[in-house]
């Protein structure tokens, strides 16, 4: 998140190992984000009760290893009676459907601009360069808080802001790719060939980029759902009673003193492990596919 | 210099000096009390002209100005910067006799002038009523004024004294010297506290005004620290860093009864809550059958609701009337049946429940709203939860924008008639649709000047309004405050209907043993 | 050298103009900005009012220039619910928000620097794995949630710290660490790569051809020269700080700019919204500007690489 003109600090020329996770293919976190997806599509089948309804004579009844709570409410209930097994696994397609939505905007605005942006040069550049600098000077929860008091909270328009706000991560790492592939043979050969630039930038740079525009996308994951539960916290996320983790860590707060630990820990390591998980995977990924995005 | 001085008499004297400073001192040190405020205060709440027809200023004013009449305690309408007041037979004109030698903060003391002035730069809730309807402000003498009015107005008091804040007296030429901004940044009134300083969204300091008519308050500072995070408030009056906490709820007024040291003072304002059904009078919608809407009404669990929420403080009520008003009809107690509650869906011809669109509420009592769309989903009736926030939801409400149903509430002061002026009866502020005959009953009551009969015209009106279930009343909400240890008489529950601590002058603290 | 001073400058004001064009466009993004610009609960005339009195109905040019004429005079509009200016508002929270980033900050150098230089040092090691592990989970764990975890620690079922609120230091601890744990994190990443540089660096090289201790070459020579990149990102960072606090000092109650924030969403008022996000962005890119000078100031191939 934070931001420098600095020159990127080079990676060790002092040998030998790299920072990131070796050659071992990250099963475990993608064990755990196959889950999550899992359980995101089936919410429906798997949740044991209805995550918006709830009893508020069985209101804050602790998970159910601890004194009081029950196997009917396995992680206990919130402060209006609702189960929070089913609401964490309903939580989960919210997290999903709005992490990967707002990834996928966001990527697809950012590689695009900067494929246009690296190829294209000139004033195309710089303009598309001078508005990422000035956007991502601007911290992105801040600029998500402030697009959202504009124009209201909804799914639809979080994800919207999202893909809004991270795209320019997106357009700076695309764009220095595509400069360095510039210079390779089979582009000089493409515009000798005679192809126009659309051609080649679609056909020649864009293939070529997936892979780190894919990398660049695990790890933004992590990243855009923490903002997207920082956004729920605060009230203006994906609004209630859609169930969604960053809502509940809101609600439990108020529990929290009293005791009822599980209406903040819960949601939180539920948070913690998808956004871990995405990490470690985007981290493997980049060092397979492309080890010259280690820069990030 | 002075006879018969000698040493011993002067070390006397100074000792005593210097043990009667530390005293003073040490009372002065102890004599502030803080009050955790749960709401941010808005420098509007210190001008009265700028009342919108809501409680919260008077938290505020109740500490820093005063009026010709305000609920005291045992008085709903006590006098207090008038000493009496007469109405003339034909009911046109209300003559006022003001208190004599009552001094603002700054020194001045109270004129006709000064009433006068404050009625005219009032432009707050229902100004535009009292505007209308008063002729002239005629100032008889230096202490008496004389309000005329243009037809015979049964309501005029509870209006000028009650609803609004024209009845709250600024000085007029300290206002007119500084100006309306600096008015609100350095407010002068006539209330037992004066203006030390206002940080916004931080704390408002007073300090005790010494020449306060009634008399001078005990406490001699008086601040209000702004903590609108519940659990912040509460954790700041654990540890001792403010006196009293405003609006603690559910499971946290839970853990004050289980703190030592602290207690709770539920009050029971005057702010029924409801739902609203804005589309019963659509013959294509659910809504228009009045059997659904008692359906409505028997499915909500308010007892639960109150156990859960309010620790069983809230008054449950079958009226939408505030129980303390002028006028108030008793309804029979509300009921929870949710089978019947069922049966009479299924009369209606929605037997297996059905979707019922929207549930909107101002989203500061969201809680109650979850609890209430549970009860409404086991009866079958299925809504989505909007909150809103409390102005959007007010104005959204205000301009007919919403449907399905409407979680409402209102703690503005009153009586019953302009409570169904503003909720039942065409026209109102937050009227959806009308019953000529509620209508008819409304506009006989305001031309009634006898009393009987006009008491008999509003309770079958208020009766209607039961039958027709235009609302399904859910409760007064009871305001759950925290008070600390020092506090000996924290003012919360001493003035019927009002939540916030009041009379000011009256707050005391524990003294040291 | 004062070419690049004035290029730099330039580029500072071309974003400072793109900021400012990027939150005035946004404002009008719904079409009406009055309704955002006028006080929850107004009446039409209200906002009508307001449609003359910010020049609504106006070429649009001629809005972006009063826009940015009140800024530049100072006046970034007035809120409605406190009925103060925002700048004002804005500097009475800045000390707050000011000492919980210099705590903040002074924690995630606390830990950042020695694990990064435990990490650099030992690499490939144990302590460099637990460093990445660390780094890891200074990503992964959103601060808020740091934050709510400590309150359980320290005031529930300790009693130690009080949950939330500010008065004393014992307020400021926890706010401070889980503002600063991500950052910790972060500083670790760029001391470990900085130290790694300098050490694989000829300069450190000679200094053991030279038969100096160990210790002498990590702590006086490579130390110093690693620092410098972490001491630059670590000032832009504190600006960024003060930004991004708006969780944690929501979560903790905590009296600054970001409270500010959530109290202008909460409020629906959007000065404050608008303020704080300009004044935010435009620091940061003044902060920028600012080191970037220093650095060229400090490191001349910094100068001529661009």
């Amino acid at each position: 998140m934070s931001v420098t003109t600095l020159p990127a600090v080079a990676e060790a020329q002092y040998r030998p190992a790299a920072f990131w996770r070796g050659e071992g293919f990250p099963l475990i976190p993608v064990l755990i984000l196959l889950l999550i997806a899992f359980v995101a599509i089936f919410a429906d089948f798997l949740a044991p009760h209805d995550p918006q309804v709830g009893s508020l004579a069985r209101r804050f009844r602790p998970p159910a290893w601890q004194q009081g709570g029950s196997m009917q409410y396995l992680l206990g209930t919130d402060h209006v009676g609702r189960d929070v097994l089913s609401r964490l696994i309903f939580g989960a397609r919210v997290s999903m459907i709005v992490g990967l939505a707002a990834v996928l905007v966001a990527g697809t605005i950012g590689t695009l601009l900067g494929i246009v942006s690296g190829y294209l040069g000139g004033w195309v550049d710089q303009v598309i360069m001078r508005v990422t600098d000035t956007w991502l000077a601007l911290p992105a929860l801040t600029f998500a808080i402030f697009l959202a008091a504009i124009v209201g909270p909804s799914e639809l328009n979080i994800i919207v802001i999202l893909g809004g706000v991270y795209w320019t991560r997106y357009a700076r790492v695309i764009r220095g790719e595509v400069l360095s592939l510039k210079e390779r043979e089979f582009v000089r050969l493409a515009i000798v060939a005679g192809c126009s630039r659309r051609v080649i930038m679609w056909r020649h740079i864009l293939p070529n980029v997936i892979n780190s525009a894919i990398v660049l996308a695990t790890l933004m994951l992590g990243v855009v759902i923490v903002t997207e539960a920082s956004l729920s916290f605060l009230g203006v996320g994906v609004p209630p009673p859609k169930p969604a983790w960053g809502l509940m860590l809101a609600d439990g707060k108020k529990g929290l003193m009293v005791g009822y630990w599980w209406l903040t820990v819960l949601p939180g390591l539920c948070i913690m492990l998808m956004v871990l998980s995405a990490n470690l995977l985007g981290d493997w990924l980049r060092v397979k596919l492309d080890p010259q995005l280690r820069q990030l | 210099m002075f006879p018969h001085t000698t040493r011993r008499g002067v070390l006397g004297l100074a000792a005593a000096s210097v043990l009667g400073s530390e005293a003073r001192s040490a009372a002065a040190a102890d004599s502030h009390i803080t009050i955790a405020s749960h709401v941010s205060l808005a420098p509007t709440w210190f001008d009265p002209a700028e009342t919108a027809g809501i409680i919260t200023p008077f938290l505020l004013m109740y500490a820093m100005h005063d009026a010709i009449a305000k609920a005291m305690p045992g008085n709903q309408m006590a006098p207090c910067l008038a000493e009496s007041w007469t109405t003339t037979p034909d009911g046109l004109a209300y003559d006022f006799v003001l208190r004599p030698d009552v001094k603002f903060h700054n020194g001045e003391t109270m004129t006709a002038d000064d009433v006068k002035f404050s009625f005219e730069r009032y432009r707050g809730a229902s100004h535009d009523v009292m505007k209308e309807r008063v002729a002239a402000v005629e100032i008889t003498d230096k202490l008496r004024v004389r309000f005329r009015l243009k037809a015979p107005w049964p309501d005029f008091m509870t209006f000028y004294a009650a609803a609004s804040g024209a009845g709250w007296i600024v000085p007029k030429k300290y206002v007119e010297q500084v100006g309306e901004d600096a008015f609100k940044k350095a407010p002068v009134g006539a209330g037992p506290y004066k203006f030390v300083s206002f940080t916004p969204g931080v704390e408002l300091v007073l300090e005790a005004f010494e020449g306060y008519w009634r008399k001078a308050p005990s406490v001699k500072r008086l601040s209000f620290r702004v903590i609108p995070d519940e659990s912040t408030r509460l954790a700041a009056l654990q540890r001792g860093e403010v006196d009293m906490a405003l609006s603690i709820r559910g499971e946290l007024a839970d853990e004050v009864t289980r703190t030592p040291g602290l207690s709770l003072k539920p009050t029971v304002g005057s702010a029924p809550y409801w739902i609203y059904f804005p589309e019963q009078w659509d013959p294509k919608s659910p809504w228009h059958d009045v059997r659904v809407r008692q359906a409505v009404n028997l499915a909500i669990d308010r007892e639960t609701m109150n156990e859960a929420l309010t620790l069983g403080h809230s008054h449950l009520t079958g009226s939408v009337f505030p129980e303390n008003f002028d006028f108030y009809w008793q309804p029979p107690a509300p009921v929870h049946d949710p089978a019947r509650a069922m049966q009479l869906l299924k009369e209606a011809g929605l037997g297996g429940g059905f979707d019922a669109g929207d549930y909107h509420c101002d989203s500061a009592y969201s809680n109650m709203a979850e609890v209430a769309l549970n009860n409404l989903r086991e009866v079958g009736i299925r809504v989505q939860l909007r909150p809103l926030e409390r102005a959007a939801f007010f104005k959204a409400y205000a301009e007919r924008k919403l449907k399905n149903l409407i979680q409402g509430a209102s703690g503005a002061f009153g009586n019953a008639a302009t409570r169904a002026e503003a909720f039942v009866v065409k026209g109102g502020t937050y009227v959806y649709g009308n019953y000529p005959d509620i209508d008819t009953l409304f506009a006989q009551q305001a031309r009634e000047m006898d009393r009987a009969k006009r008491t008999d015209l509003l309770h079958r009106l208020q009766q209607a309004v039961h039958e027709k279930t235009i609302y399904a009343p859910i409760w007064q909400l009871s305001f759950i405050s925290a008070v600390g240890p020092r506090v000996e008489q924290s003012g919360l529950g001493l003035i019927k209907g009002f939540v916030y601590p009041a009379p000011y002058e009256e707050l005391t603290l524990k003294t040291r043993t | 050298m004062k070419q690049y001073i004035v290029r730099r400058i330039g580029y500072s004001f071309l974003s400072l103009f793109l900021l400012s064009l990027t939150i005035f466009l946004f404002v009008r993004l719904t079409g009406d900005p009055a309704s955002l610009l006028v006080e929850p609960g107004a009446s039409e005339a209200d906002m009508q009012a307001i449609r003359v009195q910010f020049g609504l109905d106006q070429p649009l040019w001629v809005q972006y220039w009063h826009f940015i004429a009140s800024f530049v005079s100072g006046d970034l509009g007035q809120s409605f619910y406190y009925r103060t200016p925002v700048l004002d508002l804005y500097f009475q929270r800045l000390p707050n928000s000011l000492i919980l980033a210099a705590t903040a900050m002074t924690f995630s150098l606390l830990i950042g620097i020695p694990s990064g230089i435990l990490a650099a040092v030992r690499v490939g090691k144990f302590w460099d794995n637990a460093g990445k592990v660390f780094a890891l989970m200074g990503l992964s764990l959103p601060s808020f949630w740091v934050g709510l975890v400590l309150i359980l620690f320290f005031s529930v079922y300790l009693g130690w710290l009080p949950s939330s609120g500010s008065g004393t230091i014992w307020h400021l601890l926890m706010p401070a660490f889980a503002l600063g744990w991500y950052f910790a994190a972060a500083h670790m990443r760029l001391t470990r790569s900085s130290m790694l540089e300098v050490l694989g660096s000829e300069y450190v090289k000679l200094a053991r051809l030279k038969g100096l201790p160990e210790a002498m070459v990590i702590g006086k020579h490579a130390f110093k020269n690693a620092l410098i990149p972490v001491i630059t990102l670590a000032g832009i960072n504190l600006v960024v700080m003060i930004n991004v606090a708006v969780v944690v000092e929501t979560v903790f109650a905590w009296p600054g700019i970001g409270r500010l924030l959530y109290e202008g969403i909460t409020f629906r008022d959007f000065p404050i919204v608008q303020g704080v996000v300009v004044i935010g962005g435009a620091m940061i890119v003044m902060v920028n500007l600012f080191v970037d000078i220093l650095y060229a100031l400090i490191d001349p191939r910094i100068r001529l690489e661009s």
